[in-house]
């Protein structure tokens, strides 16, 4: 009974290590690794091979690489160090733009083949025999096979699992860990407001790598033996599974889950006496696993625990300066100038995009002055929006240049060129859904101190004050907005207009130099577009440059000059709308398309 | 040259085999835009209850009956009542595949709860071998050829000159359009669903017969291989699946016979990998 | 209009329609009489696309009610207004595109018995005899101007009473934009059927309308025949905005 206790301890505590680190990966970062098992196998495999003798001892009944006979730690240490490293590779197959289930399907075939090729091959892990006989930690030391080791092993597994806790924690509760949930939310808006998804997603893997190897390391030190049939694509439902019925995004709920699901359903009942036929009992667990998925998928998507809403102290003390307002008094920006020639901030050269064969923008060459409000106007399918996108980076020209502050940023990725200042809104609502308000004005704020994983790690400690200046600032904004009252709902349950504002907002935290608009006034009340438009003016006399996308024509009317005219991909005409409104080739692209 | 034949005589039988399973998996995926993951755990359903029959004294060329009846109603009931609720619900492209493959545990399990752990066989008679040169076949291997060539010649007619096979790529194409030209697409879907789960089925029959023995858990690695197919030909497109089938068969079972024929399904996971990596819309995508 | 008129009468009356409970109509109501063509035109965003895909049951309508006939068509799924004699030209993704052209007119078609297709495919091509010359071609890969012939036939096939069109010229070549509203859409009008176009190249579409009406901001802003419109700088300042400016939901407060 003892044993039983003991074995269903480790396994709870190895699961629950592996649960977090899927925790962290998917529910918090939405990084989907369907292949997340193999990193628990390599991690086993590797913990085995380093503590294992070599192949040649025990009559060389088993073959296999390494075989080093390290003494403990150093199999686990290697464990976590293979699941790490096993990261890396798959970052270019996580990342790639391919429909999610697409590339769930290759990740899921990844870990089929591998499970495939290490069954086949035998010199490499001795084939689908396994290994066995991997000596347990510190064996030597005790008597690995007694009840004190056993009730000594289960309670460093399950401490493990706590620490492992504690650290994906303090990863997730950081700034760092706002912006890996801002990428779950929507990676193409995160990249806009200046995050290195790429780098992001590769410290997902390596660090859940990492984790989910170490677990593997702790399961193979414990059972003593390591082979295919531990880790079939399955196992990785089963641990999907667990998350998804905890909760995803909620590491409690992730302990829970690996409680409630390996465990509960197929642990607990390995030692059990078989009822029925042989193999019923085994049949029916798989079941109800299976089960369990659709119907909380159907009934309970977010889990036991569902993700809580994350409340933002308000903190004592004035109010910041707006980051623009700080910018432009700081960094001596030169206002708006009354006459002379203009400094030109942000140019296309002969700019040029097909979508297959269309030209969506031909030849497009314009610049754009500095600390003015240029609007974009042009009947549908002008390409006013793919001339934004290829401004902020979003997409890739087909031919022709794109100078920003002097220097050509064509080919510079969208999150350099945000991190630059050059920020773009989205014509469709884009908030980070299941970030509150705050928090998605937060996330854009740049060079935070606790806005990478070394800083995470650091502790509050270390970057606390610095986030308490992002609050203040972001609550000044707020309340110029006026939703301060809105402060901790989630962005997803603002109403229409009030997202539009927070993506307006969200914009300015990120110390633009130039904002490119895309449609911001669309749904928003017309009193609160006005408001919009006066503050937008009042940025450019802080020395911001505004490109708008609009179709309103009264607001541009009021607020934008120049306005740049385009039909069919190619610029018209451009001057002040009353000048325009006199031009005939102008009136007729309206009117006759 | 004796064992390339051979291996060109099995590479038939499975891309035959393939064939079968692959058009109804890809025809799911055109008019839903659904990757049912869950489809090999119906073939394995399918080809149990086969064996049911076949077990009472029903030859299998008839118990290949009950096993598409099964997949057909099968995969109407995983349409109709688990992929479709959660499309409505605006599910993303992610939950439908865990959805599926929690679906897949169910399917596979339930059947092994009720038939067993075991492996099992077909009783039928291979028949005498036919043989032209090295090239030679059992007659049982002959008439699985014949049966995929009239299904495939089935499907093509079907979806070439049929009324109801030109909604369903109508269907597949435009939705919205399909239903502002009048066509009731929730009944095209149902019908589609259906006729590829029949197929689905037969594809576990024959899988069973082309096996000689097989389990409750021995078709979850024969879906990488449709999946491979699938892709080949790029998602949806019928034809293009038979041609991937034709490939991937031949192509698995030759380098069986010239490499080590433990790695023979590697060729189908190094054809998916790379078709997912370069062109998720296959080979063929271009013609539209 | 023609001698015969067969089409039916469409109404809407006070229509709010939008995507998932959020409007974009606000409360708009047009007719159209038998055998009328009538157009709505208006700047981007204005809620013209919108309006017509409630009115075919594409887009949910949130109030107000829609007849065909003296039928009420408010709620019906796409297929059953289609089945109640409405044909629809949507902008885009207006052909199946994998399909030859004659499956998509087939397709158009396929309410019909086997007989009364060849009969009609006929007639159709009749109306557009270019495409009798690519039948078996994808439609995928027919040019705009073909493309869009192709689009209209197909909505023919099931001889509608009434034809809706979103934007029959949008992405086409000036020329051949001209070329479809003076030939192709007039033609749909001479074939009996009530018309009901959306367009932003208003000028054009108002040589071929009998009536027009003016949306902006998802509200209507003006309607009248063209030789009223076509004379009025308040039609032209609704495209250009300036002027004195129509009261709407997104002008701003004067």
């Amino acid at each position: 009974m003892a044993y039983y206790i003991t074995t269903l301890l480790v396994y709870a505590g190895v699961d629950a290590i592996a649960c977090l680190a899927l925790s962290q990966q998917f529910g918090v970062a939405g990084v989907t690794n369907f292949a997340f098992i193999i990193f628990q196998a390599a991690g086993a495999y590797a913990a085995a091979v380093l503590s294992l003798p070599s192949d040649s001892a025990n009559g060389a009944f088993q073959t296999y690489v390494g075989g080093l006979h390290l003494p403990f730690p150093f199999p686990w240490i290697g464990a976590a160090i293979v699941g790490g490293l096993l990261g890396l590779p798959f970052s270019a197959l996580v990342g790639k733009r391919l429909r999610g289930d697409f590339a769930a399907v290759g990740l899921l075939v990844t870990a089929v083949m591998a499970n495939l090729l290490v069954t086949n091959y035998r010199p490499f892990l001795n084939g689908d025999a396994g290994l066995a006989l991997v000596p347990a930690p510190l064996d030597g030391h005790f008597n690995t096979q007694g009840g004190t080791y056993q009730w000594g092993y289960s309670v460093v597994a399950v401490v493990l699992a706590g620490l492992t806790y504690l650290f994906v924690r303090r990863v997730t509760e950081s700034p760092y860990g706002r912006t890996l949930r801002a990428m779950r939310e929507d990676d193409v808006v995160a990249d806009s407001i200046g995050k290195n998804i790429r780098s992001l997603r590769t410290s997902m893997l390596v660090l859940g790598g990492a984790i989910a190897g170490l677990s593997g390391g702790i399961l193979v030190g414990f059972i003593n033996l390591w082979d295919p049939a531990a880790w079939g694509y399955a196992e990785s439902i089963v641990l999907f599974a667990a998350v998804i019925i905890g909760g995803l995004g909620n590491h409690k709920g992730a302990i829970l889950g690996a409680v409630l699901v390996p465990v509960g359903f197929l642990e607990a009942s390995r030692y059990l006496p078989e009822i029925g036929p042989p193999g019923l009992v085994p049949a029916l667990q798989w079941v109800a696993v299976g089960l369990a998925i659709v119907l909380f998928l159907w009934f309970r998507p977010q889990g036991i625990f569902p993700e809580r809403r994350r409340i933002v102290a308000s903190t004592a003390g004035g109010a910041e300066p707006l980051p623009l307002v700080a910018m432009s008094s700081a960094k001596a920006m030169v206002a708006r100038p009354a006459s002379g020639p203009a400094d030109v901030m942000l140019e296309t050269r002969d700019l040029t995009r097909h979508f297959e064969g269309v030209h969506a923008v031909s030849g497009v060459s314009i610049a754009f002055e500095r600390a003015r409000l240029t609007g974009l106007i042009g009947p549908n399918g002008a390409g006013k929006s793919t001339l934004l996108a290829m401004l902020a980076g979003t997409l890739q020209p087909t031919s022709g240049s794109i100078v920003y502050r002097g220097e050509n940023v064509t080919r510079v990725p969208a999150y350099r060129r945000a991190q630059g200042g050059l920020i773009r809104t989205f014509q469709l609502a884009s908030e980070f859904k299941r970030l509150t308000v705050i928090e998605n004005l937060l996330a854009a704020v740049p060079d935070q101190r606790g806005d990478s994983l070394r800083g995470a790690l650091l502790g509050r400690r270390y970057w606390g004050a610095d986030e308490r200046r992002a609050i203040r600032m972001a609550d000044t904004m707020l309340e110029r907005f006026g939703l301060t009252d809105h402060r901790n709902t989630y962005a997803g349950d603002l109403s229409g207009g009030q997202r539009r504002l927070v993506e307006i907002m969200r914009a300015l935290m990120a110390e633009p130099q130039v904002l490119l608009l895309d449609e911001p006034m669309a749904g928003v009340h017309p009193e609160l577009a006005h408001r919009i438009g006066k503050l937008l003016l009042e940025l450019c006399d802080e020395g911001i440059t505004i490109v708008m996308v609009e179709h309103e024509l009264a607001i541009m009317d009021e607020f934008a000059d120049p306005v740049v005219v385009m039909v069919q991909g190619g610029v018209l005409a451009e001057g002040s709308m009353a000048s325009l409104r006199g031009q005939e080739d102008v009136v007729e692209a309206y009117l006759v398309g | 040259m004796n064992v390339f034949f051979a291996s060109i005589g099995f590479g038939l039988v499975s891309a035959s085999v393939l064939a079968v399973a692959s058009v109804g998996f890809t025809l799911q995926f055109a008019v839903t835009n659904v990757l049912n993951l869950a489809y090999a755990s119906v073939m394995t359903a399918s080809a149990f209850v086969a064996y049911a029959f076949n077990e009472r004294g029903v030859t299998i060329w008839l118990a290949a009956l009950a096993a598409a009846l099964t997949g057909a109603i099968l995969s109407l009931f995983l349409n109709r009542v688990v992929y479709s609720p959660f499309q409505r619900r605006k599910a993303s492209p992610i939950a439908i595949v865990i959805v599926a493959l929690g679906m897949t545990l169910i399917i596979e399990y339930s059947t092994q709860a009720i038939a067993g752990p075991t492996n099992v066989s077909y009783r039928m008679n291979q028949g005498p071998t036919l043989s032209i040169g090295s090239f030679s076949l059992t007659v049982a291997e002959v008439a699985i050829i014949c049966i995929s060539l009239v299904l495939m010649a089935g499907v093509h007619l079907l979806i070439r000159f049929t009324r109801l096979g030109k909604a369903m790529r109508a269907t597949a194409a435009n939705r919205d359009l399909a239903r502002s030209s009048g066509i009731r697409t929730d009944r095209v879907i149902s019908v589609t669903w259906i006729l590829s789960g029949a197929l689905c089925g037969i594809a576990g029959a024959v899988f069973g017969m082309d096996a000689g023995t097989f389990g409750a858990t021995s078709m979850d690695l024969f879906l990488v291989l449709i999946l491979a197919a699938v892709f080949l030909g790029g998602p949806g497109e019928a034809y293009g699946a038979m041609l991937g089938a034709l490939v991937i068969g031949l192509g698995t079972e030759v380098s069986a016979a010239f490499i080590v024929s433990d790695y023979k399904d590697v060729i189908a996971f190094v054809v998916l990998l790379a078709m997912l990596a370069v062109r998720p819309t296959g080979l063929l995508a271009s013609r539209t | 209009m023609s001698a015969d008129v067969r089409g039916l009468a469409l109404k809407a009356d006070e229509i709010t329609a939008g995507y998932g409970g959020a409007p974009i109509v606000h409360g708009v109501s047009i007719s159209v009489a038998p055998g009328e063509v009538v157009s709505i035109v208006g700047p981007n965003g204005s809620g013209k696309s919108t309006l017509l895909k409630s009115l075919v049951g594409i887009v949910e309508v949130l109030s107000g009610r829609v007849t065909v006939g003296d039928r009420d068509v408010t709620h019906w799924a796409p297929e059953d207004v289609a089945r109640a004699g409405v044909g629809y030209v949507p902008q885009v993704d207006d052909v199946f595109a994998p399909l030859t052209v004659r499956e998509n007119l087939e397709m158009g078609g396929y309410l019909l018995r086997q007989s009364e297709v060849a009969e009609r495919l006929e007639h159709v091509l009749g109306l557009f005899p270019q495409l009798a010359g690519m039948l078996r071609r994808r439609a995928g890969k027919l040019s705009g101007g073909e493309r869009k012939m192709l689009a209209m036939g197909r909505a023919l096939m099931l001889e509608p009473a009434i034809v809706v069109l979103d934007e029959p010229t949008a992405n086409l070549a000036p020329a051949i934009a001209k070329l479809v509203l003076s030939e192709h859409v007039r033609q749909l009008a001479l074939t009996g059927a009530s018309v009901l176009v959306v367009e932003q190249r208003a000028r054009a579409v108002l040589e071929i309308s009998d009536r027009t009406y003016v949306l902006g901001g998802g509200r209507l802003r003006m309607e009248g025949t063209p030789a009223e419109l076509g004379s009025s700088q308040e039609f032209v300042d609704s495209f250009l905005g300036g002027g004195r400016r129509t009261a709407g939901a997104t002008t701003t407060p004067e």
